[in-house]
């Protein structure tokens, strides 16, 4: 299994219409385009109705004014009660450039085909706060595969600690997917994408983003 | 638990509850949060701020918070108040120096208003260490059976050996589940 960062360079996506919901109706959708033009700021309720992954980041990184850093993300399967994957963030300097620019916000993963096949698993995120404290705390998470939903994570943590490290472990049900439709996934490394989208008092103030491929263990 | 909680309640889809765990440091309340999972606990260490599991339980979805319990730490507590359907309170049972401060910590916690509506359970732990004090003298140390206001459980109980610890959160899980669910 190996991890590597890279920097994408694309614009925003093409617009997409909207989409009928299957019952006659028509559910509002937004484009990625729609919300990079929009000003001052991007609320949840705007990443909720991107009917799929972005191609580019949403703010900037500038807008991370809290200070909030990620160091450290764990995968485990509880039913073998195994860790899959782990990751930490070595110790950095406040002025260490490699962490200001887009790749410190990208990952790309090569996961082993067996990860499709995996029931539950338990996803750990730690991350610290700098110096002042943070009043409402959200994080929407959303895995896509093209402008399919496989999955979709919704939480508040509310109050953070000035100078906290935290950590939350969510644990989930692997979304059911057909024979087909992993066969897609496999046949179609990097187009299955998540973003993670980070708000403070209903604000978007960090954008990451992932992409995927499932690769036979002799790759 | 007013009405428009209880409405609150129905409108959701899932069934989400919401535990607080808190405690003084050296409780080991991190140490049961990641044993109840299923979590190595062999590296445990003080927690400068929260962590949250969110987990399935019986047809429920718990959000877990064990929050530091440093006394630097404990004004902080007030902000994860709100929406707890069940506080859990972490006793050190080997901890006899502190009992005190332990009972004046967790009764000012039950006259909070935002915590008027939660279970409590109360987890008598570290009873593989020699010198515990049972449930019995953890819960005549605290004072609980003069508590009124809140439904309440003492359990003794190990976060090394893990005895105990589900017994604890089924009961808290099945008190909370006939208070807010049944109409269901």
């Amino acid at each position: 299994m190996s991890r590597k960062a890279a920097s994408l360079k694309s614009t925003a996506a093409a617009a997409t219409k909207n989409k009928e919901d299957g019952k006659g109706g028509v559910v509002p959708r937004v484009t990625e385009a729609d919300l990079l033009s929009k000003k001052p700021h991007i609320s949840p309720e705007d990443v909720l109705k991107l009917d799929r992954a972005t191609e580019s980041y949403l703010c900037p990184l500038q807008a991370n004014i809290y200070d909030i850093e990620f160091t450290r993300f764990k995968l485990r399967d509880l039913d073998s009660n195994q860790v899959l994957f782990e990751v930490s963030k070595p110790q950095s300097s406040p002025d260490d450039k490699s962490e200001k620019d887009d790749e410190s916000r990208f990952v790309r993963y090569h996961f082993p085909i067996p990860f499709l096949d995996l029931k539950t698993l338990g996803a750990t995120i730690e991350f610290t706060v700098g110096d002042r404290e943070v009043k409402d705390f959200r994080m929407i998470e959303r895995h896509f595969f093209r402008d399919k939903c496989l999955k979709s994570f919704d939480f508040n943590f509310g109050f953070c600690m000035p100078t906290s490290r935290n950590t939350c472990e969510h644990i989930y049900e692997m979304p059911v997917l057909l024979q087909s439709e992993k066969e897609e996934l496999i046949s179609h490394p990097y187009e299955t994408k998540s973003d993670s989208f980070y708000f403070v008092n209903g604000k978007l103030v960090m954008h990451h983003r992932a992409d995927y491929a499932y690769v036979s263990a002799n790759d | 638990m007013g009405l428009l909680s209880i409405l609150k309640k129905m409108k959701q889809k899932e069934k989400d509850v919401r535990l607080l765990m808190l405690g003084l440091d050296n409780a080991g309340k991190t140490t049961i949060l990641k044993k109840f999972i299923g979590e190595d606990i062999t590296t445990i260490s003080p927690t400068f701020g929260f962590n949250i599991k969110t987990v399935e339980h019986k047809g429920l979805k718990l959000n877990i918070w064990d929050v530091g319990g440093q006394k630097s730490l404990r004004s902080y507590w007030r902000n994860y108040f709100e929406s707890t359907d069940g506080l859990i309170w972490v006793v050190d049972s080997a901890d006899s120096r502190r009992l005190e401060d332990c009972k004046k910590e967790l009764h000012s916690l039950l006259k909070e208003e935002r915590l008027a509506s939660a279970t409590l359970l109360v987890f008598a732990n570290k009873q593989d260490l020699p010198g515990a004090l049972s449930g019995v003298e953890i819960m005549k140390a605290l004072g609980l059976e003069h508590i009124k206001t809140h439904h309440w459980q003492i359990q003794a109980c190990s976060a090394v050996t893990g005895e105990n610890l589900l017994d604890g959160i089924n009961w808290m899980t099945t008190d909370i589940s006939s208070r807010i669910f049944t109409m269901d």
